[in-house]
C-alpha cells in the first residue's frame, strides 16, 4: 500500500477506534500491515478495499491536516454517499482490531478461532420442557 | 469441441446433476437398488479440517472465500447471479454436498396443512400428495443424515424418536423461552442435523464452535458429503466434479439423452445417459433447463407450460435483535435455530394476512462478528464505539421470522444476457418482489417478536424488516402438478413433458411452507427414487 494511503488509513482507523484504557487509538497500532496481507486474500475484497480508500483520498484531500471534528464530518459524508466503499473500510478494520491480542486481553476474549477447541455447554436438560409439555396438540389437522 | 464420449459403455442408468442435498439422497438410493449412476457436480470435494471456523482469519474468510453469498464468494466452481431485480440474495455452496456444506441444518417438516393450502386457504395451489405420502421418506432420511431433537412437539404430528436428543439450550436459550412461556406462546427445542452426541460414520458430537454455516470442522453437522454420498459410492454410484453442466441433451423426439458439460480441465464433454435427474437447485436446474433448448424443447426442456423458472419462492424472511444487559456467552452453541416457536404457524384470518410463520432462535458469534453487526448494523464508529461493542458481546441474541412463501408467477429465474459463469455459460437472473400478504406476515412476526424481546428483559431492540442474504431456500421453479399446462413434473417428480427426466430439488415445491425445506426435499428426492426403482426398470441398461 502506497505510504500517503497507510497514513490516511491509520488516521481514518483513530477517528473510528477511539483509544481505551491502556491502548492507543487503532490507527496507532501498527494494524495496516495485516490490514493489507488480509485483504489480499481475496481479489474481490482487495479491488474493493483499494478503490474505497482512493474514493475516500480523492472526496477528501485535506483529510490528514484537518482537525477532528471536520475529519468526522469527512468520515460521516462518505458513509451516507457511498456506503458499499465505507463497509468495506470498516469492516476490515474492525476485524482487524478484534482480531489482536491487546484487544482480546481489554475485552477478555480468548481469541482462539473457534475450531478445534469449540466452546463446552451444559448438557440437554430435559427439565425445560415441564411447561411446554403441558400444551395440547394443536397442529391443523387436513 | 466436444471430445467424443459417446460410445454404448459410457452411457449410465441415471445422470445427476448436482451432488447436494437432493443429488446425494437419490444417488445412495438409486445406486443401492443397482442402477449405474453417475453425477455431475461443478464443484469439488471439501476437507472438513481445512474450514476457516479454524483459521484465525475466521472473520474475514466468512465474508469472502467461505461467504454463503457465491456473489461474494467468486470461486471458479460459483456462477454469478444478478440480483438487481430482487430485494433478497440467494445464498448457496456449490461444490460436492452442495449448499449443505453451508447450512446451519435446522430440520423441521412441513405440516400436514402445508400441503394443503388451496383448500384450507383458497390461496396458491394443493401440492399432489400429502404429509402422509412423505412421512416414511422423513423418517429415512432422518435415520442417513441423523437428528436431534426431541418427540411432543404439540405444534406438530407425533413422530418416530430423532436419532439424538436435542442440542442443549443454554442459558441464554433459557432466557428467550422463559419469555415464550410468559406469553403463553409455543417453544420447542428445533430438530436439527447436528450430532448431539456421536453418530454416523467418523462423526463427531458438535462442540459448540458457534460457526456452523461455515463447514463443520468436527463432521457434526450433516452434509450430504458426510452422509448420502459415502454410502452411494460404496454401492457403485460415480461422482465427477469440476463437471459444469451446459446443457441437458435431447433426441429428436424430445427424450433426454444426456448432457453436454466443461470438464475440471476445461475439455467439452457429453455423458451419455438412459434418464437424467436434476438436482441443482431451484436456481440451478431451472437455469439449466431454461439453457436446454431444442427443436422439441423451443422454450426450454420440460417448459411446455411456461412455468421454468416461474414462480420463485424464498421464505420472506426477517430478524430480531435483543441485546441484554446480562453477559450469557452468547457465542458458544450454534449460531442458528436451537429452539423455535410456531405459535402463528396455521392460518388465522384475523391477523389479516394468510397462512403464518416459524420463530427461530438464534445467538451471536465473536467480537469481530459484533463489531460488524451481526444480524443487525455495525456497531458505531467513533466516541461511542467501546461502549457499544461491551454492551453487545455476550448479550446478543437474535429471533428470525421465517414466513410461508407463496408462489407468484412475476418471481424468476430467467438467463442474464450478458452475465456468464466461469466457462462462458449464461447465469441467472433473479426477479423477485415480497407480496402483501409476506409483508403484513412478517410485521406480525417483528411485532411479536419485539414483545418477545421486551418481556425477555432486553434493552436494545433492533430490526431488520427484510434481511437481504436470506436466500437460501431456493424453491417453485419447477413446481409439481397433476397438470401440465399448470406444472412442469409430476408427483414423482417426472417431468410431464419428458419422461426419462425427474427433477429432485426444491423447484418442484408447490408452495414453501414456513419451515426450512431440506427435509422435504431430501424426502422428495428418496421418494422419485423409489418410483425409479419401481417402475422405470427401462431406464437399466
Ligand atoms: C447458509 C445456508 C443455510 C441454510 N440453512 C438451512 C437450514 O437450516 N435448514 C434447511 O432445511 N435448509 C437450509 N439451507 C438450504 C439447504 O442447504 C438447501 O435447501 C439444500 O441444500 C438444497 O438441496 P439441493 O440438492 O436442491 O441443492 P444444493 O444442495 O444447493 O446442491 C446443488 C448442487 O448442484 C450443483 N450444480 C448446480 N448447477 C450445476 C451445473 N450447471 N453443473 C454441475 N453442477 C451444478 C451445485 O454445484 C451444487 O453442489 C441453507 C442454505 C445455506 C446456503
Amino acid at each position: 500500500m502506497a505510504s500517503q494511503h497507510s497514513r490516511l488509513l491509520e488516521a481514518i482507523m483513530d477517528r473510528m477506534i477511539p483509544a481505551v484504557g491502556d491502548l492507543p487509538s487503532a490507527g496507532q497500532m501498527g494494524l495496516i500491515d495485516e490490514i493489507v496481507e488480509l485483504a489480499a486474500k481475496q481479489k474481490r475484497f482487495e479491488d474493493l478495499f483499494h478503490s474505497a480508500i482512493t474514493a475516500f483520498e480523492s472526496k477528501n484531500p485535506d483529510f490528514l491536516t484537518s482537525s477532528e471534528s471536520v475529519q468526522d464530518e469527512n468520515l460521516k459524508t462518505f458513509e451516507l454517499n457511498t456506503p458499499e466503499h465505507f463497509n468495506t473500510i470498516r469492516t476490515i478494520v474492525y476485524i482487524v482490531y478484534y482480531k489482536d491480542s491487546r484487544v482480546h486481553k481489554r475485552i477478555g476474549w480468548d481469541g482462539q478461532p473457534p475450531q478445534p477447541q469449540g466452546y463446552e455447554m451444559d448438557p440437554w436438560d430435559e427439565s425445560v420442557l415441564e411447561n411446554a409439555r403441558k400444551r395440547e396438540p394443536f397442529w391443523r389437522k387436513v | 469441441m466436444t471430445s467424443n464420449h459417446g460410445s454404448k459403455d459410457m452411457t449410465v442408468d441415471v445422470l445427476i446433476i448436482g451432488a447436494g442435498a437432493s443429488g446425494a439422497a437419490a444417488a445412495a438410493s438409486l445406486s443401492e437398488a443397482g442402477f449405474k449412476v453417475k453425477c455431475l457436480e461443478q464443484g469439488f470435494w471439501q476437507d472438513p479440517s481445512k474450514y476457516a471456523s479454524a483459521s484465525a482469519d475466521y472473520d474475514f474468510e466468512m465474508l469472502t472465500n467461505w461467504s454463503v453469498d457465491p456473489n461474494k464468494r467468486q470461486l471458479d466452481e460459483d456462477y454469478p447471479i444478478n440480483i438487481d431485480n430482487s430485494p433478497v440474495t440467494p445464498v448457496m455452496f456449490n461444490g460436492v454436498g452442495g449448499s449443505t456444506i453451508l447450512w446451519t441444518a435446522h430440520t423441521p417438516r412441513f405440516h400436514p396443512s402445508d400441503f394443503r393450502v388451496k383448500t384450507l386457504d383458497g390461496v396458491a395451489d394443493d401440492w399432489p400428495l400429502t404429509y402422509e405420502d412423505i412421512e416414511d421418506y422423513y423418517d429415512r432420511n432422518d435415520e442417513v443424515m441423523g437428528c436431534s431433537g426431541i418427540n411432543g412437539d404439540p405444534a406438530n404430528p407425533p413422530r418416530k424418536p430423532r436419532q439424538m436428543p436435542p442440542l442443549p439450550i443454554g442459558s441464554d436459550g433459557i432466557r428467550l423461552i422463559n419469555a415464550f412461556e410468559k406469553l403463553d406462546w409455543h417453544w420447542w427445542p428445533s430438530d436439527n442435523y447436528i450430532n448431539s452426541e456421536p453418530y454416523g460414520e467418523g462423526r463427531d458430537a458438535c462442540n459448540f464452535c458457534g460457526h456452523v454455516h461455515m463447514g463443520c470442522f468436527k463432521r457434526a453437522k450433516a452434509s450430504t458429503d458426510l452422509t448420502y454420498w459415502p454410502l452411494a459410492l460404496n454401492n457403485g454410484a460415480v461422482i465427477e466434479t469440476g463437471a459444469r453442466v451446459r446443457r441437458v441433451t435431447t433426441n429428436s423426439s424430445g427424450i433426454a439423452t444426456g448432457a453436454d458439460y466443461v470438464d475440471a480441465k476445461g475439455v467439452e464433454r457429453h455423458q451419455p445417459a438412459r434418464s437424467v435427474v436434476m438436482a441443482a437447485n431451484g436456481i440451478g436446474t431451472a437455469r439449466l433447463l431454461l439453457l436446454s433448448k431444442s427443436d422439441s424443447h423451443p422454450d426450454g426442456l420440460a417448459n411446455s407450460s411456461g412455468l421454468v423458472g416461474k414462480n420463485l419462492m424464498f421464505h420472506p424472511f426477517a430478524m430480531i435483535t435483543g441485546v441484554f444487559p446480562e453477559k450469557m456467552k452468547t457465542w458458544q452453541g450454534p449460531l442458528s435455530n436451537f429452539a423455535m416457536s410456531q405459535e402463528f404457524y396455521e392460518t388465522d384470518e384475523s391477523r389479516g394476512f394468510v397462512r403464518g410463520y416459524t420463530y427461530q432462535f438464534q445467538r451471536s458469534l465473536g467480537p469481530g462478528w459484533v463489531a460488524n453487526g451481526g444480524f443487525t448494523n455495525a456497531i458505531p464508529w467513533g466516541d461511542s464505539h467501546h461502549e457499544e461493542l461491551e454492551k453487545r458481546l455476550g448479550s446478543m441474541m437474535a429471533i428470525a421470522v421465517i414466513g410461508d412463501d407463496l408462489p407468484e408467477l412475476h418471481n424468476s429465474v430467467e438467463l442474464d444476457p450478458d452475465l456468464t459463469d466461469s466457462d462462458g455459460v449464461p447465469a441467472p437472473r433473479i426477479n423477485y418482489t415480497l407480496s402483501q400478504n409476506s409483508r403484513d406476515l412478517l410485521d406480525h412476526g417483528i411485532k411479536n417478536a419485539t414483545k418477545v424481546f421486551e418481556t425477555a428483559g432486553a434493552t436494545d431492540i433492533y430490526v431488520d424488516p427484510l434481511m437481504r442474504q436470506s436466500g437460501w431456500h431456493l424453491m417453485g421453479t419447477a413446481r409439481m402438478g397433476e397438470d401440465s399446462s399448470n406444472s412442469v413434473v409430476d408427483k414423482w417428480g417426472q417431468a410431464h413433458d419428458v419422461d426419462n427426466l425427474f427433477i429432485i430439488d426444491g423447484s418442484v415445491f408447490v408452495t414453501g411452507a414456513a419451515v426450512n425445506p431440506t427435509p422435504t426435499i431430501q424426502a422428495l428426492a428418496l421418494r422419485t427414487a423409489d418410483y425409479i426403482i419401481a417402475n422405470r426398470t427401462d431406464l437399466r441398461g
